[in-house]
């Protein structure tokens, strides 16, 4: 995932991940495709990605990303990767890809230490060493490099002050014994580590070979294809890496002999030539595209169609957010009033219906990994509970209704644009709320409400799971020193309870993921009760692939078909 | 004529200052900071800093608006942090946003833009003098009416709603062709054609509206001209009259009319490139307007502004070329 | 605005004026006697698609201001949602044939929220007609002040105003007003924003065209004679030179007007016009690309209304310049003479 992805949507955040236990629903399911697909002659072709976004800059500090991203993927490798190989549950799992293991911690999970495989190489056919992922990590340090995951900073001993390898020479916390040995210093406990060492920041980077900022057009691969050609992230060309070997990488298949990224698509041409899938189109997926009504439409009628979609989830919620520092939001009888007034199947009709988006009561994604623990403590129903919300607001003393301003992006089509906003303004104008909507630019809406000096009181915001854990999920939203008076502040509440504060430390603790999952669950559960957010819905992932890819199953980790292990032939 | 000459592009010039100009003033007039969104989630005052320096955002409005200038004439160097990027006169700026220079960025978009004008020129200036010069010489009350309604119905069809029932039709219920979508003349002409059918012929279908009003007229007048009564009081054919004598006069206001719409459409066709979902110029404005990617926006728009100007001043030359009437002291 | 080569628009210098051909150098000679109102009317009259046209902008205009009148008629809105009425799996197509039309709904509901779609055209037709209108007042009283003083001012006043007038005819406005649409804080009322925008982009050719009038009434003899009888300035202006530019700035407002229409559809189309929950025709048209196969009603109801307003003021437009300037009459079946102004001119 890219820089500009990050920037574009309003899920700024989150990126790839994403997860779904239970539910391997859809069309994802690779049983009759896997019937046909043989891993040992799948090679050939050139697989035609069809994007709507850019890609970005392609430097693997700049990107953000996790699980090794989609196209990213496909060029560098990091310590650990999502399990590429399958797509049920454990494909939401962490496995070591450069690395021999996902990491061995300490008693306290503060150090962690990992052994890359032997005889590993870039595309120029030199040796990848511990120095070359250390360089990668220090790198994404550095403020010319902006872009990437906050955790690295916050978590690396003298991460908050170092400024990158151009600058500040080198990081002690990262140590590198010997030329197959890599281990990293936390100043606290941190259980998540694999999940974060899948992030591209991991990636190995020859120091010799860096640009500074021009590498991002010739990254040094390590993957199975390199970078042909990349102009500015509208086309890149990826072509065969020769100095990649199947045998070296248990993870990916690369089938085809050439990938070309489309970017800058407009996503009904993209399900338009995905549906039609004429030419080349026959041979190409998207990776951020999901489909729109005309396809959804068709579904029921055309099943050699619908054979071509595939379902997956992706942890992220939408979800209107308070600012207490605007009156009446301090006032927690306000808070619930609007969560019972909100009518969700509006909302989620107005992003595209039940096939794409599904209704939310809780913070955390609906999914096992996230500790999901049901609760709706302001039952809404599914078109919200007027009577209820008028009771609560006469209560903190609004018996004729009140008048406040709800702030939207104007980008269209995602889910904090005029159509949500519209959604809302109608619900909670049953229960005597008038809502007047300020719509802003995209990009400066963004800017707007991440500042806590210039935040809305009442606006549409969203969070992605940077890894499917609660962990990511909750602590940039509610972990009182995460507020960021500088911008790019994702604690709109601006909340900062010591009790909250050390339950987040303690779940963080854990190493263990079905106790920490737990934690989280009950973490959420808590803060549900003071209506902090009023979660609206969670996205669903609907994508249409060409006539002619095999082996398209969907990922539980961010919600998409697997590019490595796709073949066109 | 030299003079002529000289002055036109002194104003020329001076337009396109003002231009770019008003630009800066505006987006300096709503506070925007893109250094948050570049620099990412978690980013603290001082990476900040660093970012806004990389962007040139740090420094006073004036003082970007020169160092643009100084770019467009001489280059100019952006400092990233790590590397020095050259960008070479005209430069048209940088956008950090994207990591590329837009100059980059407009002539990666050119072909879209000039594949629409080149090909729907084409259609609607043979469809549009075609019917002018048909109606001229064929007075009669039906083909007047027809051309009547035919240029008001032209004329009235936004751009975008023509285009939209043309794939509504031929794409969706009969199927004769697959959705349009942009293809490079160089990588498969036959597919590039096939692709831009519609689009042309939604800009041609209402540009070649005005083209047969104008060509009408424009021959009428021509007609009624002494030199004209003159020859046909020799004996002259009609036909020769009409192909040999008045045309080329009569054409005159056409191609003036041409250079202007050309130079319009080629700096970017915003509702036709939307409508297609075509990344052109006039798409890259809509969405650097929404990211507010300054250094495109200006580029953009200098650029478009660049076409239009121009198109105006070779249309006046070209004018004053062809017309004997018109002093160009 | 490039795509739109509605004459009023050109930015080319081209005048729609009514020069002949055997009219000297435009704007050198005065556009004659004004026609006295009653035989204006009777022209009009007389001309059958001008009738039609103007029935037709009447509607249009009823439509609008009765807008809250028809909702109450059918009993609906243009803002209350209608879940049942849509089928949320298939991305939210209203249920039944024709847009799910009924006696509730007789134009049926919109696509995703089930709002009333006859109530939103109506509210539409409210926002398309204010804003055209609005923006073509703020063109015509920009484009007279700003005419009037580079006429009557002096040659200093004159030449800058001019380049101000080049300048903004120059200026690529579709691109302006996106980026202007964009710039400007949300807490702005919308409409009133498009007006403005469209209307201090679009002054420059009326600002001209009086300019070239006022420079020739100058030269008439009574203008003449009332500025050698000592009168001042500002009183030759209101009581000789206002009177006169009427006909041509009437024409060339009401030749503006379907312009304006476009050019705020194609505004909202672009997604930068009037927002949610605020219904616009260009904004309908905007999510046409989704909806024309599932519920293509959906789409063609604006596109139809969309193309019936403009094509209606286009054909007034006309039917009025011919009827406040006969001479025009038989150049409009033939086609409005568009000749650029002459080069001298442009560097007067």
């Amino acid at each position: 995932m890219s820089k500009s992805r990050a920037a574009v949507a309003v899920s700024a955040v989150a990126l790839l991940a994403g997860l779904t236990a239970a539910c391997g629903a859809g069309g994802g399911k690779s049983s009759s495709a896997a019937a046909a697909f043989d891993p040992a002659t799948c090679q050939g072709g050139t697989l035609t990605v069809l994007n709507h976004r850019g890609q970005g800059n392609f430097d693997p500090a700049e990107l953000y990303t996790s699980g090794g991203g989609k196209v990213p993927t496909l060029v560098f490798r990091t310590l650990t990767t999502r399990d590429h190989t399958t797509d049920g549950p454990d494909s939401a799992k962490v496995v070591p890809d450069l690395a021999t293991d996902t990491g061995k911690p300490n008693q306290d999970a503060t150090v962690w230490t990992y052994h890359l495989k032997p005889g590993l190489k870039f595309e120029d056919g030199s040796p990848i060493k511990s120095a070359d992922v250390k360089y990668g990590v220090e790198r994404s340090f550095a403020p010319e490099l902006p872009g990437g995951p906050p955790y690295l900073r916050d978590w690396l001993v003298g991460g908050e002050v170092y400024q990158g390898p151009y600058k500040g020479g080198d990081l002690a916390s990262i140590e590198t014994p010997d030329d197959l040995t890599i281990v990293f210093e936390l100043r606290k406990p941190e259980g998540d580590f694999p999940f974060l060492a899948t992030a591209t920041q991991f990636a190995p980077v020859p120091k010799s070979k860096d640009t500074g900022t021009s590498y991002q057009k010739h990254p040094i691969s390590s993957g199975p294809y390199k970078v042909v050609s990349n102009d500015g992230g509208k086309t890149i060309v990826l072509d065969r890496n020769p100095n990649w070997a199947r045998s070296a990488d248990d993870q990916r298949l690369a089938c085809p002999d050439k990938v070309v990224v489309n970017s800058g698509l407009d996503q009904s041409v993209i399900n338009q030539r995905l549906a039609a899938g004429t030419g080349d189109d026959a041979n190409a997926v998207t990776s951020d595209t999901n489909v729109n009504a005309s396809v959804l439409a068709r579904l029921n009628s055309d099943s050699a169609l619908k054979s071509r979609v595939v379902t997956g989830f992706f942890g992220e919620t939408q979800y209107l957010a308070f600012n207490p520092k605007v009156k009446p939001f301090d006032d927690v009888r306000v808070r619930q009033a609007v969560s019972y007034a909100i009518d969700r199947e509006s909302v989620v009709n107005a992003v595209g219906g039940s096939s794409v988006a599904k209704p939310a009561t809780t913070f955390l994604p609906d999914q096992p990994a996230f500790g999901y623990s049901p609760y709706d403590y302001f039952p809404a129903g599914q078109s919200g509970d007027p009577v209820k919300a008028k009771e609560l607001l006469a209560q903190a003393g609004y018996p004729n209704g009140l008048t406040i301003t709800l702030s939207h992006s104007t980008v269209t089509g995602d889910g904090s644009g005029p159509e949500v906003a519209a959604a809302v303004q109608e619900a909670l104008g049953k229960a005597g709320i008038t809502v007047k909507l300020d719509g802003t630019a995209d990009d400066d809406y963004q800017t707007k409400y991440q500042k806590p000096a210039t935040e809305p009181g009442l606006f549409l915001a969203s969070w992605g799971a940077d890894w499917p854990s609660g962990g990511p999920f909750l602590a940039p939203v509610f972990d009182g020193r995460q507020i960021l008076a500088d911008g790019g502040n994702y604690n709109s509440f601006q909340l900062n309870d010591p009790k909250v504060n050390a339950e987040i430390d303690a779940a963080n603790k854990l190493t263990d993921q079905a106790q920490a999952a737990k934690a989280w669950g009950g973490l959420d559960a808590e803060l549900g009760k003071q209506a902090y957010t009023v979660p609206l819905f969670h996205p669903i992932y609907k994508r249409l692939y060409g006539k002619d890819v095999r082996n398209a199953y969907v990922s539980q980790w961010n919600g998409l078909y697997d590019l490595s292990r796709i073949s066109v032939k | 004529m030299i003079r002529f000459l000289l002055r036109r592009t002194v104003s020329t010039v001076l337009v396109l200052l003002a231009m770019s100009a008003v630009i800066y003033v505006v987006f300096f007039a709503a506070p925007h900071d893109p250094a948050v969104l570049v620099c990412g989630k978690g980013c603290d005052g001082a990476r900040l800093a660093v970012v806004r320096h990389k962007l040139g955002t740090d420094l006073p409005v004036w003082e970007q608006y020169w160092q643009f200038l100084h770019g467009l004439v001489a280059g100019r160097s952006f400092d990233s942090g790590t590397d020095l990027t050259r960008c070479a006169a005209p430069c048209l700026g940088y956008s950090f946003q994207t990591d590329q220079p837009v100059l980059q960025m407009v002539t990666q978009r050119i072909p879209v833009d000039l594949s629409l004008t080149v090909g729907a020129m084409v259609i609607w200036l043979v469809l549009g003098v075609g019917t002018g010069l048909l109606s001229a010489l064929r007075r009669g009350r039906l083909a007047e009416r027809a051309l009547t309604a035919l240029t008001l119905a032209g004329m009235s069809t936004p751009v975008f709603l023509i285009g939209l029932m043309l794939v509504m039709l031929f794409c969706a219920y009969l199927q004769w062709m697959p959705f349009p979508s942009f293809v490079p003349f160089t990588d498969d002409p036959g597919q590039w054609a096939a692709n831009l059918v519609l689009p042309w012929l939604s800009l041609a279908l209402i540009m070649s509206a005005a083209y047969a009003r104008m060509t009408r007229s424009s021959l009428l007048e021509t007609l009624a001209e002494d030199h004209i009564r003159t020859n046909r009081a020799y004996g002259l054919s009609e036909r020769r009259i009409v192909f040999g004598h008045a045309l080329r006069g009569a054409l005159v206001p056409v191609v003036t009319m041409l250079a202007i719409d050309v130079g319009q459409i080629l700096g970017g066709a915003m509702l036709t490139e939307s409508v297609f979902g075509f990344d052109g110029l006039g798409r890259l404005l809509v969405n650097s307007v929404n990211q507010i990617d300054l250094p495109v926006v200006v580029g953009v728009t200098l650029f478009a502004g660049f076409f239009i100007v121009i198109a105006n001043a070779v249309a006046d030359v070209l004018y004053a070329l062809a017309d004997p009437r018109v002093s160009v002291a | 605005m490039s795509e739109t080569p509605t004459v009023a628009q050109r930015p080319d210098g081209s005048e729609p004026g009514s020069e002949g051909p055997d009219a000297p150098v435009p704007g050198r000679e005065p556009s004659g006697p004004r026609p006295d109102r009653n035989q204006v009317w009777r022209r009009l009259r007389a001309d059958r698609a001008a009738v039609a046209a103007l029935v037709v902008v009447v509607l249009l205009v009823l439509m609008a201001v009765a807008a809250p009148l028809i909702c109450a008629l059918e009993g609906q809105n243009a803002t209350t949602f209608h879940n049942n009425l849509i089928d949320s799996a298939t991305g939210g197509v209203p249920i039944g044939p024709f847009g799910g039309a009924s006696g509730d709904h007789w134009l049926g509901v919109e696509p995703g929220t089930g709002r009333d779609v006859l109530a939103r055209l109506v509210d539409g037709a409210q926002v398309s007609l204010s804003v055209s209108l609005g923006a073509t007042v703020v063109q015509i009283a920009l484009g007279v002040l700003v005419g009037l003083a580079a006429g009557l001012g002096t040659r200093t006043v004159d030449t800058v105003l001019s380049r101000a007038m080049d300048l903004v005819i120059a200026f690529p406005s579709l691109v302006f007003a996106v980026a202007l649409m964009a710039v400007v804080p949300g807490g702005f009322p919308r409409p009133l924003l498009l007006m403005l925008v469209i209307g201090i982009l679009g002054w420059g050719q009326t600002a001209r065209i009086v300019r070239g009038q006022v420079l020739s009434l100058r030269g008439l003899d009574y203008v003449a004679a009332a500025r050698l009888t000592g009168a001042r300035r500002h009183r030759v202006a209101r009581r000789e030179i206002l009177p006169a530019l009427a006909g041509p700035v009437i024409t060339y407002g009401v030749l503006q007007l379907p312009a304006n229409v476009t050019q705020e559809a194609g505004l909202s189309f672009l997604g930068v016009g009037v927002r949610p929950p605020t219904p616009s025709w260009g904004q309908m048209l905007a999510s046409a690309t989704d909806w024309f196969q599932a519920d293509p009603s959906y789409v063609l109801l604006p596109a139809a209304l969309l193309f019936v307003t403009v094509l209606a003021f286009t054909v007034l437009g006309e039917s009025v310049r011919t009827a406040l300037d006969p001479r025009a009459k038989s150049r409009l079946r033939a086609g409005i003479e568009r000749r650029r102004k002459r080069p001298e001119e442009a560097q007067a």
